[in-house]
């Protein structure tokens, strides 16, 4: 069921490294690429069908195409490198194996696009990845990759790496443009979109890395080479990461459209220690969940995760076995993005603390139905009501399991227990 | 009204203002959408989520007003079931974490929380686990003191400080629901303009250490006055109250919105300067240092005023239009000299580039409209040759240029018509109280020619006379301030045209008159 | 995330030593403005003097010609920076997702119980300080545990025996 295509050298020994990576074909694609228009570029891309592997799946070329014409400003290229989604971390294989698979991506961008500064916004959490990272950039400079001339042609591209540090937000694009710009990473309201006003104040593209990534191999075979991996809609490849409770968990490239169940058992290795399953997460921590009959039906693909009301997002895959307490998950999960929301928006600072004490007093025996309840309707009452989709990030997930699971949040709830007095924090 | 536009807000056709977004647009045409991180002054930051408004067949189809510009044809959704819910939903994450202190709350009765709870909210509490704690009582410097846990993090006080005053103390640290508003550590607010977060703080996080538990809001009447802390004239609200048996006192002044002077905002020096209306008060009135009624201290200034053979007449900067001309035309009755002489009022390089003036004179365009001498040469020699010196509440000390004038004090007799006991009054054979600006009305004219008016906020026990009730009972023709002007027009060319009572809330720019700084 | 507000000082003020003050000048010719750098410059300085002070907070905002409030601001917002000295050896613990299911919490216990340490605290001899961290991307080989910098990948509580054994 595998297949390499963006990692076609993550097993080659010292693929980060220039020279190996060149002759394993690395930089290919741009004799090429400099024989085409930009415009050209840009087609090509679109006619792949590649969409954006952050997760939102936005077709890439498209994006591109949003950039408005002859501003007298300069473009930028922003390298979305934060993934901190929990379940996600397949760009860290792409910046640790392939780095200059991103490079030579971020030359078919910038070129199609007309920017000659990109940054790399990288999660501060990659210490030994970021050092990596630059390293392959430097070897760049050196080789005439980057810098004045790209490649011998006039054609300027400076590559700057931003690091992050500890926030989760920052993903999100336009916090990831306010965090470069010197600011704590809240999302901007939009429009404008940074299409339009971005870094800056200028016109900016926002790409994942492995969107980036993807060029090279669209470029040097071309859209149909491409296509020629998965779907109609869900064109070519993708690093899946699986991990949680099978027996070989770790990020495998897939076509898109396999069925999920199928590349569970025969590339994961199955639940693991012969464990029933009890659910999936199809696509990061914030795609609702998937109870084991959904999971039989659906596949690796974003039609079909819509069909099954959830999202491909990141392809980061769960596993959920059979022991798995999903009160306590839900615990862990809104943990997460209540310490991760920015605190600009009164109903995610707000609502998401509420929730995690909700569930809280669930999980030490002092729950009703009524806090259960709550929960729920508080997942609506936040939603959807922010600058950015972080609030919604924890709810449509926590909707899922109290819909598909809540005979297990009950089994914790008092049956008619009194609300608690209200007591401040010691 | 400029360029206009074509909307419908739950179906009813309105017109406004093109260009503005929809909370200021449609708050001109009487409908208020409710907000609390929207401030016009600081522009839209969208952080509060109470201005979410509907947009029918919109993309999306829920938007901040903040932040969406009234358009053509658009059909915006305020009051429907939806919308009304969500503001319901906002309210309640507002208060989850927000203390129940509103009995001991300062902000209590102006405060949107309260107000917008009893609006959109009005539910029961379901908050049955702990609220977050945070910071209470912060001595945020300039007299701010702030709340934490009643701060809706709306980031107003923040923005002031880095957009308006660029001094940029405080900042919001942490995320999540600890996120606070903070200063960094020892260096707390250091601006001149700071009591302003007081003003723009929609809830009670900001209070003003001065006006802290002195006052309920409720109690207190609010009036329009004009500050006259310097020659700006700021717009502002004097709030006031009479307590049963007592005086009535100002407790605070408070900006009040006037774009053609001094926008949204006021020094933090002016909005002190409430204080001085009810310190230090000269309530009394002495003849030869004994006190006596009012009436035996005017027969006495009459008297000797009608016996003096070289009288100055000496008028304060900070007199109104009309008090000037009245005691210009007293001074011409009693064949007087007259001056205007007022340098002590004026602080080199006190000023900035806001709206803090050099010029502590509120009304200094005023004396040279009326073409009243304000030469130190002129005022000095008249004084040396004077036999009476009747100074109508200049304080000619207020700064100490004026040292080598105390000398000269003395050589003649002085009768002061004065509001406070200052050092400049003392030695004054007849000392008659009069009124400070609160407790009257009339007309000044800022340094940039602005003409306003303002009417009488405080009626004091004391009940001081208006500086122009006095000059007619000294014998001048000019019983009221409305009176005054058929002779202000005659005389003063620029203010020909002019009807007082037509001059509108913003005051009115004087047509002829450049933009100057009106030296002394 | 808990309150971050509270700033402690070095008692010493600081200046970049001369290879982190080369690196922040080349860094600034990369930025059109120069807020862009607090970040930048917070790694620098917690680079040299392994921790945030207030004394760098204030420096910072001197070399950028910004206000120390922005500054705090962001040291504040971004959880790596610490904000109060850490053990020689940090050891973070992702408590998300993949390490939460695959038990991460047998390992917090197990350096709790042997170093005595709980999460947010400093060992009493310096060496050591423990912190469960947010997702760190290394979900298909959970639970995973960052010792300064450093990623040790499918943990288990022997496997940690091992890797503290081999620390100096």
């Amino acid at each position: 069921m595998e297949v390499k295509i963006l990692s076609a050298r993550f097993d080659i020994d010292n693929a980060h490294r220039i020279d190996v990576a060149r002759t394993h074909g690395a930089y290919r694609a741009l004799d090429k690429l400099f024989a085409m228009a930009p415009a050209e570029v840009i087609e090509e891309v679109k006619a792949s069908g590649l969409r954006g592997r952050g997760g939102a799946g936005f077709p890439t070329g498209m994006k591109w195409g949003f950039l408005p014409k002859d501003t007298g400003k300069p473009v930028y290229l922003a390298v979305n490198s934060d993934e901190s989604e929990p379940a996600t971390f397949k760009d860290r294989y792409i910046l640790v194996r392939d780095p200059h698979a991103l490079i030579e991506g971020i030359i078919i961008c910038c070129w199609a696009i007309g920017c000659h500064d990109c940054y790399i916004y990288i999660r501060g959490e990659y210490t030994s990845q970021v050092k990596i990272l630059q390293a392959a950039i430097d070897e760049a400079y050196g080789a005439g990759y980057l810098g004045a001339r790209v490649a011998g042609r006039d054609f300027r591209l400076d590559v700057t790496v931003h690091r992050g540090a500890g926030a989760y937000v920052c993903g999100e694009e336009t916090a990831l443009l306010e965090s470069i710009e010197g600011k704590k990473g809240q999302p901007r309201s939009k429009p404008p979109f940074p299409a339009v006003v971005g870094l800056f104040g200028c016109p900016t593209i926002i790409n994942n890395v492995q969107s980036i990534a993807s060029l090279p191999y669209i470029i040097a075979n071309g859209a149909a080479a491409y296509r020629a991996y998965g779907t109609e809609k869900s064109c070519g490849t993708h690093l899946f990461g699986i991990s949680g409770h099978v027996e070989r968990p770790g990020m495998y490239e897939l076509p898109l459209g396999l069925p999920l169940l199928e590349v569970l058992e025969n590339v994961a290795g199955g639940v693991w220690k012969g464990r029933k399953l009890k659910g999936v997460i199809p696509g990061g921590s914030s795609t609702p969940v998937l109870t084991p009959a959904e999971a039989a039906t659906v596949t690796l693909d974003y039609e079909s995760m819509a069909a099954h009301k959830t999202m491909f997002g990141s392809g980061g895959i769960v596993v959920l076995d059979e022991t798995v307490d999903m009160v306590r998950l839900v615990e862990n999960l809104i943990a997460f993005y209540h310490h991760e929301s920015c605190g600009q928006c009164t109903p995610c600072r707000e609502g998401l603390g509420w929730m995690l004490k909700i569930v809280r007093k669930l999980l030490a025996g002092e729950g009703t139905v009524a806090d259960i309840d709550l929960l729920r309707e508080l997942c609506d009452n936040i939603e959807m009501k922010t600058v950015c989709v972080l609030s919604a990030a924890c709810t449509m997930p926590v909707r899922s399991y109290l819909e598909k699971f809540r005979d297990e949040f009950e089994a914790y709830a008092l049956d008619g227990g009194s609300p608690q007095p209200e007591q401040r924090e010691g | 009204m400029a360029e206009t536009v074509k909307l419908f807000v739950n179906g009813r056709e309105v017109e406004v203002e093109a260009g503005k977004n929809l909370i200021d647009a449609l708050r001109v045409v009487g409908i208020e959408i409710p907000h609390f991180c929207y401030h016009p002054a600081l522009g839209a930051d969208g952080n509060c989520r109470m201005c979410l408004v509907g947009i029918e067949d919109g993309r999306p189809p829920l938007v901040p007003a903040c932040k969406t510009p009234a358009q053509p044809g658009m059909k915006v959704l305020l009051d429907d079931q939806k919308i009304r819910k969500i503001q319901r939903d906002i309210m309640e994450l507002e208060l989850i974490n927000h203390p129940v202190d509103c009995p001991v709350c300062d902000q209590a009765g102006e405060c949107r929380l309260q107000d917008y709870y009893m609006e959109y909210d009005l539910q029961d509490s379901r908050m049955r686990v702990p609220q977050v704690t945070k910071g209470k009582r912060m001595d945020f410097g300039c007299g701010v003191v702030h709340d934490q846990e009643r701060c809706v993090l709306c980031a107003r006080c923040v923005r002031f400080t880095r957009q308006i005053t660029k001094t940029g103390e405080l900042g919001i640290v942490n995320r999540s629901d600890q996120a606070r508003v903070t200063i960094f550590p020892g260096r707390p607010l250091n601006n001149r303009y700071a009591l302003n977060i007081v003003d723009i703080c929609p809830v009670g996080a900001m209070t003003s250490r001065d006006f802290r538990f002195k006052q309920r809001v409720w109690f207190l009447q609010k009036d329009e006055g004009i500050c006259h802390g310097c020659s700006t004239g700021c717009a502002i609200y004097i709030d006031h109250h009479r307590e049963k048996n007592g005086d009535d006192v100002i407790y605070r002044y408070r900006a009040r919105t006037n774009m053609q002077v001094n926008g949204y905002f006021i020094c933090d020096a002016g909005r002190l300067s409430y204080k001085r209306e009810n310190e230090n008060r000269q309530d009394l009135t002495l003849v030869d240092g004994v006190v006596v009624d009012f009436e035996q201290g005017i027969a006495a200034a009459l008297e000797k005023m009608n016996k003096a053979r070289r009288p100055l007449l000496l008028v304060s900067p900070d007199a109104t239009l009309e008090q000037m001309w009245a005691i210009k035309r007293i001074a011409t009755f009693y064949g007087a000299t007259l001056s205007g002489y007022s340098d002590a009022y004026r602080i080199d390089d006190d000023g900035d580039d806001f709206l803090i003036s050099d010029d502590k004179a509120a009304n200094r365009y005023s004396l040279e409209l009326l073409e009243i001498d304000r030469d130190r040469e002129s005022f000095q020699a008249a004084l040396a040759h004077a036999d009476l010196l009747v100074n109508f509440d200049n304080d000619l000390f207020f700064s100490p240029i004026n040292e080598s004038l105390q000398r000269l004090l003395g050589e003649q007799d002085r009768i002061s018509v004065c509001s406070h006991q200052l050092p400049v009054f003392s030695g004054s054979s007849v000392i008659l109280p009069c009124a400070s600006p609160s407790e009257y009305g009339g007309s000044i004219i800022n340094r940039h020619g602005v003409l306003q008016r303002f009417r009488r906020a405080v009626r004091r026990n004391a009940d001081p006379r208006d500086i122009l009730e006095i000059t007619h009972l000294l014998g001048g023709a000019i019983s009221s301030a409305e009176r005054a002007w058929p002779g202000i027009r005659q005389s003063v060319p620029v203010l020909r045209s002019v009807e007082p009572e037509q001059i509108p809330v913003e005051g009115l720019l004087l047509n002829n008159s450049e933009e100057r700084d009106v030296g002394p | 995330m808990r309150d971050r507000s509270q700033l402690q000082a070095a008692g010493q003020p600081f200046t970049f030593d001369a290879e982190r003050n080369d690196e922040f000048e080349r860094l600034c010719t990369r930025y059109p403005i120069r807020e862009s750098m607090i970040m930048p410059a917070l790694w620098l300085a917690q680079e040299q003097q392994g921790w945030i002070s207030a004394e760098v907070i204030e420096y910072i905002a001197e070399r950028l010609d910004t206000y120390p409030a922005k500054v705090y601001e962001l040291a504040t917002f971004y959880t790596m920076y610490h904000l109060r000295p850490v053990g020689t050896y940090h050891i973070c613990v992702c408590r998300t997702l993949s390490c939460y299911l695959r038990d991460k919490q047998e390992i917090v216990d197990f350096i709790t119980d042997e170093i005595g340490i709980k999460p947010g605290q400093v060992s009493e001899d310096g060496r050591f300080s423990l912190e469960e961290v947010e997702c760190l991307g290394h979900c298909g080989t959970a639970p995973v545990v960052q010792i300064n910098g450093e990623f040790h990948e499918e943990m288990n509580v022997e496997k940690l025996k091992a890797v503290l054994a081999h620390l100096d």
